[in-house]
């Protein structure tokens, strides 16, 4: 069936739009992760304007967030000074993240900065998630223990100073790292289209050594946060948030993901990263292919003034 | 007064052999108004047209040739062009065309060159060879230094449907009545268009006779349409709010613990 989408001006196939927020959905509650990285790629190559597919993944993203972090709120898992620090500051890198992008798409920039930034932190969380599952999985296989992290393990990041207490997280430390983490997500997230939940978790991991309990649940309400703002600026600043393309994105997505959640807890936690490392490596792959082969037409159309509008 | 009376007199007498003497063209569209709703996907336009004769009208050896112009409203385009920049392809050079016709569509019952000499074709705009292309930057018409991004633009545009020439897309329901279809596809820019209808004997046109209809969204389209430009902050917000309705909804619905 097909349907006109009002601020994308095309008509698209309502099913196919569905299958794929319900596809991406499916995964994104296998993994934990938002989707994003994989929704925004897939509604650009099925040809929906790069601009409109960013600044629409971007309200879908809040609504798939959004129904993950009902139930972390209900259980009590969310550091909420943690998340306002991580929120505050993702709105920051959220404003320069729509500035950047806007001034991109005027240059005629945008699709090549966009590609060239998901192959490289595509490639890189990829790569570094690969590795460290397939260490894990011949760890098991071995018969070996995971390395355990103790709570009173510092590293470099603990040295810096303007110290925060955070009480749920059971945590004292200081804020530049978690400005900083939350200004480059946000801004990397308004700039791709994506969450970036899966950059989000481990870093408060392994960097801050945030407990993996409370981590999921805080980096849902960064998401939200710095997603919601983001939706705001790209509908004022580009104007390309397709209601009609969210409204399917969103209820595709959120369906999916409830199939997804049950089916990732029967699969065990390091074949699950290793399988969505190689996801990520795909996507980053596909974009870097669309980089470097010849394109069939060399030629580009933009629309600057008149006709639409 | 008496300079201009021999100039009044021919002009009066240029009317009166008009008059008398040429076609004249009636038209009619099957569509005044293309709306634009959800389940839009294109739509064909018909153009019918009659050419009135009557007894004092000259006998012409030739046939009737008749063309058919659609044009979408201007729209000024950039067209960039990517080449390959320590190897990955990206956008260098690029061209800036103003008030681009942002649908072209022309149909005609023979070959535009056999209808008329050039120098009446680029007049009317009939063709692609005759549509005046303007750049920003540049003086002259369909400047040459611009060829590549012209041929790039028009291949674009005919691809997507929007620009299309058709060589005998006219015809003839018997003498003197001809119609002609043209597809709205559903990429279509939307505003007002302008229809064109040119009567052509030996060479020299006879008659035309312009038309016009419009396209827009209607309904739900058009509200979100107005809205996401005019309260863009509104509408945002509002995308937001959905976004964490149906989130907290399939939170509530799908609970499980």
């Amino acid at each position: 069936m097909l349907i006109y989408l009002p601020i994308a001006e095309l008509s698209v196939n309502m099913f196919i739009i569905f299958g794929m927020g319900g596809a991406v959905g499916f995964l994104s509650g296998l993994f934990g992760v938002g989707g994003g990285f994989l929704l925004t790629p897939l509604l650009i190559f099925s040809g929906i304007p790069p601009v409109v597919s960013v600044a629409t993944v971007a309200s879908q993203i809040v609504a798939s967030s959004a129904s993950g972090a009902l139930s972390y709120w209900r259980r009590n898992m969310i550091d909420m000074k943690l998340a306002t620090v991580l929120v505050i500051s993702g709105i920051i890198g959220s404003s320069i993240g729509v500035f950047v992008f806007d001034a991109l798409r005027r240059m005629g920039q945008l699709d090549l900065i966009v590609s060239l930034a998901y192959v490289t932190f595509l490639g890189l969380v990829g790569g570094l998630m690969l590795a460290e599952s397939i260490r894990a999985i011949i760890n098991a296989r071995r018969g070996r223990p995971a390395p355990l992290r103790r709570p009173g393990q510092h590293n470099w990041v603990h040295g810096l100073p303007f110290k925060m207490r955070f009480k749920r997280s059971k945590l004292y430390v200081s804020a530049i790292p978690i400005v900083v983490l939350g200004t480059g997500i946000g801004f990397l997230g308004t700039l791709l289209g994506i969450g970036g939940g899966f950059i989000m978790v481990p870093a408060l991991i392994y960097l801050l050594r945030v407990p993996t309990n409370v981590v999921i649940g805080t980096s849902l309400i960064q998401i939200i946060g710095t997603m919601s703002v983001a939706t705001i600026l790209h509908a004022m600043a580009s104007q390309a948030v397709d209601f009609v393309l969210a409204v399917i994105l969103m209820v595709g997505g959120v369906i999916g993901a409830q199939f997804g959640a049950r089916i990732g807890q029967n699969l065990r936690g390091d074949h699950l990263r290793a399988l969505l490392a190689f996801l990520i490596i795909a996507v980053a792959v596909r974009f870097l292919v669309g980089l470097v082969v010849s394109p069939d037409e060399r030629f580009s159309l933009t629309l600057l003034l008149g006709g639409g509008l | 007064m008496r300079r201009l009376a021999p100039i009044l007199a021919l002009a009066g007498l240029l009317a009166a052999t008009g008059n008398a003497a040429a076609e004249r063209l009636t038209v009619a569209l099957s569509t005044p108004e293309v709306r634009i709703d959800s389940n839009f996907t294109g739509v064909p336009i018909t153009i019918f047209g009659v050419i009135e004769r009557d007894a004092q009208t000259v006998s012409r050896g030739g046939e009737y040739e008749v063309a058919i112009l659609v044009l979408g409203p201007p729209e000024t385009v950039v067209a960039r062009r990517k080449d390959r920049v320590l190897g990955v392809w990206a956008n260098s050079d690029s061209e800036t065309f103003l008030a681009a016709p942002s649908f072209y569509v022309v149909n005609a019952t023979g070959a535009l060159d056999d209808l008329a000499a050039e120098p009446l074709l680029k007049r009317f705009r009939l063709g692609f060879d005759n549509l005046g292309f303007r750049y920003d930057g540049r003086d002259a018409e369909d400047d040459p230094a611009a060829a590549e991004f012209r041929e790039a633009f028009l291949r674009i545009k005919e691809k997507a449907g929007l620009y299309s020439a058709h060589v005998g897309g006219v015809g003839f329901i018997g003498d003197t009545i001809f119609r002609t279809t043209v597809w709205i596809p559903a990429n279509v820019p939307v505003g007002a268009y302008q229809v064109g209808v040119y009567l052509f004997a030996d060479g020299a046109v006879l008659a035309r006779t312009d038309e016009s209809f419009s396209i827009a969204k209607t309904g739900f389209e058009q509200f979100m349409f107005t809205f996401s430009r005019e309260d863009s902050f509104i509408y945002g917000v509002m995308c937001v709010a959905l976004a964490l309705f149906t989130g907290w909804l399939a939170g509530v619905i799908f609970r499980r613990d």
